[in-house]
């Protein structure tokens, strides 16, 4: 029998699951949809993927990673798989951080975050240029990824915030 | 440096196939299904363009469920600006209403007492038709003959003068119309001897007839009552007794002369009109 409660519960788990994908679905890129604050456009799918698989990997499956990689290819038009794999390889940089840091501190875990965006980024690119006829404004893809290392501690703050509650129970 | 570049691969190699908790894929299998699902996509196989297609279908028809509740945001903040936009113009509508309704009871309690003071003089309910159009004219002549007193205006028959019209000066009534001509009519100034206007006294129903002497500072009143003591400072109107003045007029005051003695004066001075309005009714500025 679900209650009410165990669903609360359950909604409350997945929520990184289900902002991953309403974000996919919308093709969210921070604050791009306010007028007045286009410039500071963001890509929070990568700050979720990065701390999640970084801190809590229980909460948020690599497969959910990949689906949304997929769901958003098709939503913003890139070649199918690009932003997946864009996803996995921040993944893969995120698991590796993971298992060779010992103690971990939030100020090295945002500083990790600018190779891991680079490479994700880096692997983006490649496909966009080599499997597709696309263009790209690089400085606004450059400025979206500054900006999303810069809002990573806010977020940090507010999933870990999230997380809390999971572990006191 | 060996040791080194062995930790370095044994965590790589860590993360790509190691399943952590509750994972169901390997890092691994996802990335090479990942470059698979990149290179059909580039082939464009009909199969895979198939696939693409129908994933591409389903994907938009629950994006476009997904973006619904940020349509619905956009939607509902579009009409809490437009209920407060209406209900502070509401208020301001309100206040307009009140003032209006205040307006109305006044105008009400207003046009009352008129129609009651009308009441009290005796006067008929003006209409203003489309008739009481005014016409205005200029003095050609000014007759100065100790018998009749009129003037000639330059106005007749071609600009729908007619005979019996009443002709006003400075908004008081000073004769009427006795003579028309194609371009020009002829005024009988209620000073003249033959000017017999039926007149009404200020708070009293007393009817009578106002007659000219020849002066503009001596009338006459005719048929007066007896035992009818005039006072000085009453207005006296127009009665609308013989038909073809309106009521209401008013045309001439009592005062004390010299010698205290109670006479009539016109309200308007015949003689230095020089502009007058002609019209079938009451003169209305």
């Amino acid at each position: 029998m679900y209650t009410f409660r165990y669903l609360k519960e359950f909604s409350l788990k997945s929520l990184p699951i289900i902002i991953l994908y309403f974000l996919a679905f919308n093709s969210f890129e921070g604050v791009k949809a306010v007028p007045n604050f286009a410039l500071f456009s963001f890509n929070l799918q990568m700050i979720i993927v990065y701390f999640y698989i970084l801190k809590y990997p229980e909460y948020l499956g690599i497969g959910h990673v990949f689906f949304a990689g997929i769901i958003n290819d098709v939503v913003i038009g890139t070649p199918l798989g690009a932003s997946s794999l864009s996803y996995l390889v921040m993944c893969l940089f995120t698991s590796y951080i993971r298992n060779v840091t010992l103690r971990s501190k939030m100020t090295a875990e945002w500083f990790t975050f600018i190779p891991a965006i680079f490479f994700s980024n880096c692997i983006f690119f490649i496909i966009i240029n080599n499997f597709s006829n696309l263009s790209f404004y690089y400085i606004e893809l450059l400025r979206n990824s500054f900006f999303t290392f810069l809002f990573f501690p806010i977020f940090y703050f507010v999933f870990k915030t999230h997380q809390m509650r999971f572990k006191e129970n | 440096m060996s040791d080194n570049r062995d930790d370095f691969i044994i965590a790589l190699r860590y993360s790509l196939l190691k399943k952590g908790t509750k994972q169901k894929f390997s890092l691994f299998f996802l990335i090479i299904l990942s470059i698979s699902i990149i290179t059909f996509d580039r082939l464009s196989i009909p199969p895979i363009k198939f696939v693409r297609l129908t994933i591409n279908d389903l994907v938009y028809r629950v994006t476009i469920l997904t973006a619904t509740p940020g349509k619905i945001s956009v939607y509902l903040g579009s009409k809490i600006k437009q209920h407060l936009y209406v209900y502070r113009n509401n208020i301001a509508l309100k206040k307009e209403l009140e003032l209006f309704k205040k307006n109305e009871y006044e105008i009400s309690f207003l046009k009352t007492e008129n129609e009651n003071l009308k009441l009290a003089l005796g006067l008929e309910k003006i209409k203003i038709t489309e008739e009481d159009t005014i016409t205005i004219a200029k003095v050609m002549i000014d007759q100065r003959s100790p018998f009749l007193k009129s003037l000639l205006i330059n106005k007749g028959t071609k600009h729908n003068i007619i005979k019996g019209m009443t002709v006003f000066s400075k908004n008081y009534l000073i004769g009427t119309i006795i003579e028309t001509n194609y371009l020009s009519s002829r005024v009988l100034l209620i000073t003249d001897l033959n000017s017999k206007i039926p007149a009404i006294i200020q708070n009293s129903d007393t009817n009578v007839i106002l007659a000219g002497k020849g002066d503009k500072n001596d009338f006459n009143l005719e048929y007066l009552p007896e035992n009818f003591s005039l006072i000085e400072n009453k207005t006296i109107f127009t009665s609308g007794k013989d038909g073809f003045l309106k009521t209401g007029m008013p045309i001439a005051e009592t005062y004390l002369d010299k010698n205290s003695k109670v006479k009539i004066r016109s309200l308007a001075d015949p003689q230095q009109a020089s502009i007058v309005h002609i019209t079938k009714g009451q003169f209305k500025n």
